[in-house]
């Protein structure tokens, strides 16, 4: 990547930070900390696969919706979030839903955008076409049976364009993943049902294209990505803390966390 | 001889995917080892496993594809599994997902409560968008199949389970505004029918009263109830309602509200849960759902009920 790419990546990284801070500043605020920790999977995903007609992105841990809505503004699909985000009359919801430009399925009950994901990519091979379905969920997420049942399919019919990236932030709605009900060996749960599974940084934007593009989409092995983040990345005050699962803001704060941007 | 009411649909949709090739066949390993549709179409039958509530989704995400996917399974995983992908995918999304559901009531019988289902319609009728379906017979459940996979948007279709029922004569010209009238004739009650057997005990009941009339319902959605109470209500006002279903949320339960002037009650199977075994009969016996309870019941009706007047067509 050039210094001219890499520089281009890290303006896209802090705009889209931004643009989630400042939806935590509205009256009605944000899953902020799960936002931070999947903007970048989202934003790497946008760059490798665009969001056209060929490909589809599916946010499955629908509450991140605002990291969704800046990424989706930042390629272009639709104004600036911050100004209608969570506003009587605009379908910015707390969770995403289908009306949203560049919004395959409604999501936000877990679970259900892998499998929803895996069907679009399974559509795909039944008509011939190449189109890649990529779901992004949360460890968190992976507590529901839903994706378990999901991945089964997705082996048993070898959907091979189908992926699935864990944003691997170990927090959940009441607090770690860890103390709640621990999602132990992901990595080798994911092999053993047949994927083609990686671990990864999260937040390294090059490391998840390069795994995107080292993975054969053409093939029958599905790809899982463990990446691993961190709740609250790039406001040093609030990465690891618990408490960033949900907040609303003070404009003041909003301006400071954004100064505070690493 | 006629076909049950699901052998009738995998018939049908075998020879509807001969001409539409956007048409999937899709089950959750209960579509047995000699599906039609397999046999015929084996790249367009899936078989995603014991996992409906996945299977819902993977419908829907096929459906944003262009394809028409019927999806079956028996009538309690499909509604209550499976009740988040309905609501979700085919109500909220609107996504062209047709829900094909035999077992519906207790027509598993002997199998027991796991495998019975009497409050599908009452979870359907709640979600908006779905059109809802409950044939009675080979050539009605025909259409039906014909008209959803016709038609844009999702579908959900009510099925026993063996029932082989003989068709009505003359359907379509007895049908209007979604209201087959079987026995349309001078009466102080009409029996409204509807799905398999709550329309076969209706017909054995009708040879021992020929002072009631008839009317049978196949879609059951509130687009066409609507329709159906207005044509409903011109011709009497006090109606039975005879469905394999709980006492509330069924079509007794919507057509009292779209008629508020009309006398609207209901032959249902209550509120209790069946313990024991037995065939179909029998169990619905034990729900106080039957010829013999259906013909107490509009008995008691007729002797204790003061009418307006004696109601129905010159």
């Amino acid at each position: 990547m050039s210094k001219t790419q890499i520089s281009a990546v890290a303006e896209l990284r802090r705009r889209a930070r931004e643009l989630i801070i400042d939806m935590a500043a509205t009256p009605t605020g944000c899953h902020l900390g799960g936002s931070l920790s999947v903007i970048d999977i989202l934003l790497a995903a946008h760059l490798h696969f665009g969001n056209g007609p060929e490909h589809r992105i599916v946010l499955s841990k629908g509450h991140a919706a605002a990291a969704l809505y800046a990424t989706l503004h930042l390629f272009g699909h639709i104004p600036n979030p911050v100004e209608h985000y969570g506003r009587a009359g605009s379908s910015l919801t707390g969770h995403p839903n289908q009306k949203v430009p560049g919004v395959p399925f409604a999501t936000g009950s877990l679970g259900h955008g892998v499998a929803l994901t895996l069907g679009w990519a399974l559509g795909q091979r039944l008509k011939g076409a190449r189109g890649v379905g990529v779901a992004i969920a949360g460890d968190g997420e992976l507590q529901e049976g839903l994706p378990w049942e999901a991945f089964q399919i997705a082996q048993a019919k070898g959907v091979g364009n189908f992926a699935v990236v864990v944003d691997v932030n170990g927090g959940q709605n009441d607090g770690a993943v860890t103390d709640i009900s621990p999602m132990p060996a992901l990595t080798e749960r994911l092999t053993a049902f047949g994927f083609a599974a990686v671990a990864c940084d999260g937040h390294d934007l090059a490391a998840l294209q390069d795994t995107f593009g080292g993975h054969d989409f053409l093939g029958k092995r599905p790809l899982a990505i463990l990446a691993k983040t961190v709740k609250g990345k790039g406001v040093p005050s609030l990465e690891g803390n618990p408490t960033s699962h949900y907040v609303v803001l003070q404009p003041s704060q909003a301006a400071a966390w954004k100064r505070s941007l690493s | 001889m006629s076909l049950s009411g699901r052998a009738a649909y995998r018939d049908e949709l075998t020879h509807l995917a001969a001409a539409n090739p956007s048409i999937l066949c899709l089950e959750a390993d209960l579509g047995g080892t000699k599906h039609p549709f397999q046999a015929r179409f084996p790249e367009r039958f899936l078989n995603l496993g014991i996992a409906e509530l996945a299977g819902l989704d993977v419908a829907a995400g096929l459906a944003a594809n262009g394809f028409i996917p019927f999806i079956s399974t028996f009538a309690p995983f499909a509604v209550l599994r499976a009740a988040e992908g309905v609501k979700l995918n085919m109500g909220y999304m609107g996504l062209n997902i047709k829900l094909v559901a035999p077992y519906a009531g207790v027509s598993g019988a002997w199998f027991g409560t796991t495998h019975h289902c009497l409050e599908d319609l009452a979870v359907l009728q709640s979600i908006p968008g779905i059109t809802i379906a409950a044939p009675y017979g080979e050539e009605e459940t025909r259409s039906v199949v014909r008209h959803a996979a016709a038609t844009a948007g999702p579908f959900y279709i009510r099925l026993g389970r063996n029932d082989a029922l003989t068709s009505f004569d003359e359907q379509a010209a007895n049908t209007r505004n979604g209201v087959l009238w079987h026995m349309h004739r001078p009466a102080r009650l009409c029996l409204v029918s509807v799905g398999e057997r709550g329309t076969q005990i209706t017909l054995q009941a009708l040879k021992m009263r020929p002072d009631v009339a008839h009317a049978h319902l196949s879609y059951l959605d509130a687009a066409h109830l609507t329709l159906a109470a207005a044509e409903l209500g011109g011709a009497y006002t006090s109606f039975l309602v005879v469905e394999e279903h709980r006492f509330f949320g069924g079509v007794a339960s919507s057509l009292a509200l779209l008629m508020p002037e009309s006398q609207v009650r209901v032959h249902s199977c209550g509120f209790s849960w069946p313990h024991t075994g037995g065939e179909h009969e029998d169990v619905l016996n034990v729900l106080g759902f039957g010829r013999e309870a259906l013909l107490r019941q509009i008995g008691g009706l007729l002797d204790k009920t003061q009418f307006n007047s004696c109601d129905g067509p010159d």
